[in-house]
């Protein structure tokens, strides 16, 4: 096995991944005293966790196109072993992005631009975090045996929506275009219209012969 | 770029404050060269030294003391900031206005429907006005957070004054600078430039509106807008124009930058009420600049907590119409 290979099968070098994103924000808001994070700490650190969660989901769903266009890479493979462990940290990070809002808006905040008069924005938000805790409720083993391989599949094909809801959430968060959502989500983009392509000919044998 | 070798470079800024200013900033770029720009850039501190020096100190004025709003502290005034000529990001407007834009000297023009069009150095300027004055003022920004500033200058009405408008005249435009080769944001193009604002004839004569040089006592870092900047305490804060070389007066509305932008977002009044959303987020409270990780959430006022001085403006007028 190459190295690495084995760094990407290993756990706990996916597990340090995925937790020293979560810790970054100490480095700003408590030891260096940037004064531009200081302003708005809590702002800095929601900005961040939604930032990895956008980050990780884009990620997770790479895997699969990944698997398909290069079945013998077994660097795929390996990544592939994780995707429940990245699916769920990122709905760790959306969970932490949420949890920093209700404490630097408030409740009322979240009600009034849900309920009383809905931002679109907010909604793709709360829309996209509502797939994510769906999908991490279900993805306790209990849970894909008692929905059954193909029922789990097709629900948790719903990320796609999410993360299309993250997108949206993303652009409209900032007063102009933001530019980073274009090298989150543009490679994930890019690699599923190759594996459709892929996929398109592998399925029709003439086109393959044409190749 | 031509560079000169100035003889004292090594000398700490206290000797060598009367230096002109371009020279200030080529010794910095000289000293990066070295290899020891942070070192350098923090011993000579151009941007404390920029802009307009007439009028300090200036003289508190009563009305608008520091005692009733506590002033945020100074560092967060001047590390984050909404200034998108020098990017977009609030921490990048404090680097990238301080490397080699100049702000001194500085001319402003008054034009337009005036009897009396002329052109001032800034600090020429503050003298025929007749000094400054500090006024500390709630600032909020349409991105829901606020802070208090103290602010050092003199109010608009006079500078309207000084130009004598004519009858017909019933608005004034700002407009900002325009240097994309020092402004990485006009160079980038991130908005149309240069920035435009604009007020109604009456709210520029009216008691609140103000013309800062200053902040905390001191001429006005870069970054916050020097030489000159327009202060609107009850307004939105993207109202408050930075850097304006031309103050023109006009028939017709003026058509400010970000409503061209984002005509649905952001209008041409923009006064601070907590009852008219932000299409996007709400404006009922606001995020106070300076209040910790956890603290600082509190309720937004009508016009930014000056109804009483402002409301008259308005009276009759679907404020939800016009935002
Ligand atoms: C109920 C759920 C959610 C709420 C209420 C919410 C709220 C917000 C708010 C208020 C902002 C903008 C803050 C500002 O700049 O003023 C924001 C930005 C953002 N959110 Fe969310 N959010 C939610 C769910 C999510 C989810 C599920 C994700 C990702 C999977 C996400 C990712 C982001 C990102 C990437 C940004 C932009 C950060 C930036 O501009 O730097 N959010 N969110």
């Amino acid at each position: 096995m190459s190295f690495p290979e084995k760094l990407l099968r290993s756990k706990v070098f996916i597990w340090t991944l995925l937790v020293l994103p979560g810790l970054w924000p100490v480095w700003p808001v408590f030891v260096s005293g940037n004064p531009s994070v200081g302003a708005d700490p809590l702002k800095y650190v929601l900005h961040h966790y939604g930032f990895v969660a956008c980050v990780l989901l884009a990620t997770v769903l790479a895997f699969t196109p990944l698997r398909v266009l290069f079945p013998k890479s077994k660097l795929a493979l390996a990544l592939n072993r994780h995707r429940r462990l990245v699916g769920v940290a990122g709905f760790a990070y959306a969970l932490l992005h949420l949890t920093a809002y209700l404490f630097h808006d408030g409740w009322a905040t979240l009600v009034h631009d849900v309920w009383a008069k809905p931002k679109t924005f907010i909604l793709a938000g709360l829309g996209a975090f509502t797939i994510l805790l769906v999908l991490a409720i279900t993805s306790v083993n209990a849970f894909v045996r008692w929905l059954g391989g193909k029922r789990w599949k097709n629900l948790h094909r719903l990320a796609y929506l999410a993360a299309a809801l993250a997108a949206y959430h993303q652009i409209y968060a900032r007063k102009l275009f933001p530019v980073q959502v274009l090298w989150i989500f543009g490679p994930l983009v890019v690699l599923e219209i190759l594996r459709v392509v892929r996929q398109r000919t592998a399925a029709n044998p003439e086109a393959r012969e044409k190749m | 770029m031509h560079l000169r070798f100035p003889k004292d470079w090594a000398l700490p800024a206290a000797a060598v404050t009367p230096e002109p200013l371009y020279r200030l900033a080529q010794r910095r770029e000289f000293l990066k060269t070295l290899g020891i720009g942070l070192a350098g850039a923090a011993l000579l501190r151009p941007s404390a030294l920029l802009a307009a020096t007439a009028g300090f100190p200036a003289k508190g004025n009563p009305l608008y003391p520091g005692t009733a709003l506590k002033p945020t502290a100074e560092e967060y005034v001047t590390s984050f900031n909404n200034f998108y000529e020098f990017g977009t990001d609030k921490s990048e407007p404090k680097d990238y206005a301080n490397k080699g834009w100049k702000t001194d000297p500085w001319t402003v023009e008054l034009a337009g429907l005036v009897n009396q069009p002329a052109k001032f150095d800034v600090n020429e300027l503050v003298k025929k006005i007749g000094g400054l004055e500090e006024r500390v003022y709630r600032h909020r920004c349409v991105e829901a957070w606020s802070m208090v500033i103290p602010w050092d200058g003199f109010p608009l009405a006079k500078l309207v004054a000084l130009a004598e408008p004519k009858p017909e005249a019933k608005y004034v435009r700002f407009v900002s600078f325009n240097d994309p080769a020092h402004a990485v944001g006009q160079k980038e193009g991130n908005l149309d430039y240069p920035y435009v604002e604009g007020l109604r004839l009456d709210e520029a004569t009216h008691e609140l509106a103000f013309i800062a040089t200053g902040i905390y006592g001191k001429a006005l870092p870069n970054q916050n807008g020097a030489p000159l900047r327009l202060v609107t305490p009850w307004k939105y804060g993207f109202k408050g124009i930075k850097s304006i070389v031309r103050i023109e007066f006009t028939a017709a509305q003026p058509k400010n930058t970000w409503s061209v932008m984002a005509p649905d977002e952001y209008g041409f009044y923009a006064n601070v009420n907590p009852k008219v959303d932000h299409p996007r987020w709400s404006q009922a409270s606001e995020r106070v600049i300076g209040a910790g990780l956890l603290g600082g959430r509190q309720a937004t006022l009508m016009f930014n907590g000056y109804e009483k001085q402002v409301a008259a403006l308005y009276k009759g007028m679907d404020l939800a119409k016009n935002f």
